[in-house]
């Protein structure tokens, strides 16, 4: 469905990433993992066409991402950026509304039914339609994340990438919202989403893509993946692996006794 | 919404209408729309015609074009006190006008000497302003005001230069900014422009609207963020140097009366900009109002009785909570 071919990706004059080509599948759910500054987050706007990158292309099933109009482009891709300012005096309902421009000519300024019936249908999914007339800034974190999620959501978009939906959230609230992704991706959503809690990734990623050393460390489910010393290479420090009872793997820093052995 | 749009514009409809009753001389309101009706046939109709109605309507016209200017750089930078002044386009049909003033240039030709020369400074502005494909806010607000001010410098150089000529009295009164002695030629050249700028104010609405969220997450939803910062700059540099052109600088109608639409109807931009229109239109044409009357035969300048009135009415209106309303 969303593919990457050949990126290679920098941040001024320093390259972050070289040469990656992976491809999602509809309905599937990938994490990208990897350490602070690895190229996670400028990896996720090439994918949603807003960055341009120095070599390689982003297709949307058959469509270059580079080649579409802004507007078709957000008809194919909704995507989340962690990015948080606001000085504005908005209820939720004008907030999730406004994920519905790419469906409008610049003319077109009414609200159709079909716009009220995506609007109602996001904020029902993520669970908000109670909330339509609060103000966006009275909301919790969690809350204005899935406020975030449902203005996506009304986009209509196929793909959707997001950009540490979870982090600054409880575990409860963030589960809350990686339990909504996951019915999103059963619905049939491709799903691209930035986390940095591995056993979040663990839990609930169809598959991990693991980013270290300018490249694609590792990319399949995360049981493979966990399963191998990538993780180690990425972050650059001992790990432990666990199973919970019913067999999924759980990786957790070497406590410091397990650190020194593998170091001896 | 369309109910509050509703009465604005019968408020709108109001003010022409009161503005027609005010002038040096005292003509009965009857007489007034009477002559309204029949074009030639009195005295009093050339007074309504050719003094009252002209410059009702570009009062009218200033006040919407600042106010649409002013809210539309506020959504586009996302800071409430922004005015359209920013965009250089005052200060640069200043200096020229005070120079060509100055040089004895004939008084048909200011207008046109004015809008030209803020059209080039709004032009070098959004030349310093550019980043990659589209505008980069802070550089657009550094370089707005600091070209304000070498502009201002050189006004008050030359104004220092110039007390002593005939010239500089004028000079002041198109500073202070004035409605006064402009006519439909006046409104003639300008129309083009504004409807210009007008189009495409309208045409960036729904980009605005989709900018509160932040330019990340416009882009997000499809918004062209550069093509969409370039329309609002450009509507609002045609805008002012239209309102500059036929008032000089008249002040604080582009910064608050975006603020009192938000006030009125909330945040959504198909709201605000027709309703920015409409209240910086009455209030352009409440003030000129009282500028011609108040101190009849003297004109108080309009750029000067709305500070007076504008600048306590906006600190009330803006400080009294203590929320930022952008």
């Amino acid at each position: 469905m969303i593919a990457a071919r050949n990126l290679t990706l920098a941040a001024g004059a320093r390259t972050l990433l070289r040469d990656v080509t992976f491809e999602i599948a509809r309905g599937e759910l990938a994490v990208l993992l990897g350490p602070n500054g690895v190229g996670k987050t400028t990896l996720l706007r090439a994918l949603a066409g807003v960055l341009t990158p120095q070599n390689g292309c982003v297709a949307i099933g058959a469509e270059p991402i580079a080649e579409l109009h802004p507007s078709q482009r957000a008809r194919l891709v909704a995507h989340i950026a962690a990015e948080e300012i606001f000085a504005d005096r908005l209820d939720v309902r004008d907030v999730v509304n406004t994920g519905r421009y790419a469906h409008h000519r610049w003319w077109e300024w009414r609200e159709e039914p079909r716009d009220l019936q995506a609007v109602n249908d996001a904020m029902r999914a993520v669970g908000m339609e109670t909330f339509a007339q609060r103000s966006f800034d009275t909301l919790s974190s969690g809350e204005r994340q899935r406020v975030w999620l449902a203005m996506a959501l009304a986009q209509e978009a196929p793909v959707l990438l997001l950009d540490e939906p979870t982090s600054h959230l409880d575990i409860r609230v963030a589960h809350g919202i990686l339990h909504l992704l996951r019915a999103q991706a059963a619905a049939g959503k491709t799903i691209v989403c930035v986390l940095h809690d591995v056993n979040e990734a663990a839990e609930f990623a169809d598959r991990v893509l693991l980013l270290g050393e300018e490249r694609l460390l590792a990319d399949g489910a995360p049981d493979s993946v966990f399963a191998t010393a990538a993780l180690e290479a990425a972050y650059g420090m001992p790990m432990e692996r666990m199973r919970t009872a019913n067999g999924a793997i759980r990786v957790f820093p070497a406590a410091p006794a397990a650190a020194q052995a593998e170091q001896a | 919404m369309p109910i509050r749009l509703a009465g604005l514009l019968a408020a709108t409809l109001v003010a022409v209408l009161g503005g027609l009753l005010a002038g040096g001389a005292f003509v009965p309101a009857d007489q007034i729309f009477g002559a309204l009706l029949h074009p030639h046939a009195s005295d009093t109709a050339t007074i309504v015609w050719q003094l009252r109605l002209p410059r009702v309507i570009i009062g009218a016209v200033v006040g919407a074009a600042l106010a649409i200017a002013g809210a539309l750089l506020q959504g586009l930078l996302r800071n409430p006190l922004v005015d359209p002044f920013l965009t250089g386009v005052s200060a640069g049909a200043a200096v020229a006008i005070v120079a060509g003033m100055a040089a004895g240039v004939s008084a048909a030709a200011v207008p046109a000497l004015g809008f030209a020369a803020g059209i080039a400074t709004a032009l070098l502005v959004a030349a310093l302003a550019r980043r990659g494909a589209g505008l980069d806010a802070i550089r657009l607000i550094l370089a707005g005001v600091s070209l304000s001010s070498f502009f201002s410098a050189l006004i008050a150089l030359m104004l220092t230069r110039l007390q002593t000529t005939d010239a500089a009295p004028a000079i002041i009164g198109w500073l202070a900014g004035s409605l006064a002695g402009r006519g439909w030629s006046d409104l003639a050249f300008a129309a083009p422009y504004a409807g210009a700028g007008i189009v495409l104010a309208a045409f960036a609405v729904p980009s605005l609207n989709a900018l509160r969220l932040g330019e990340a997450r416009a882009a997000s939803v499809g918004v062209d963020v550069a093509r969409a910062q370039w329309m609002i700059l450009a509507s609002a540099s045609l805008l002012t140097a239209c309102a500059v052109t036929l008032s000089g600088t008249i002040g604080f109608v582009g910064l608050i009366v975006p603020h009192i639409a938000r006030r009125i109807g909330g945040s959504d931009t198909r709201f605000v900009i027709p309703a920015s229109a409409m209240l910086g239109a009455i209030l352009t044409i409440a003030a000129d109002a009282v500028c011609r009357t108040a101190l009849a035969p003297t004109e108080i300048p309009i750029g000067v009785l709305l500070a007076f009135i504008g600048v306590p009415v906006f600190l009330f209106l803006y400080l009294r909570d203590r929320r930022v309303v952008a």
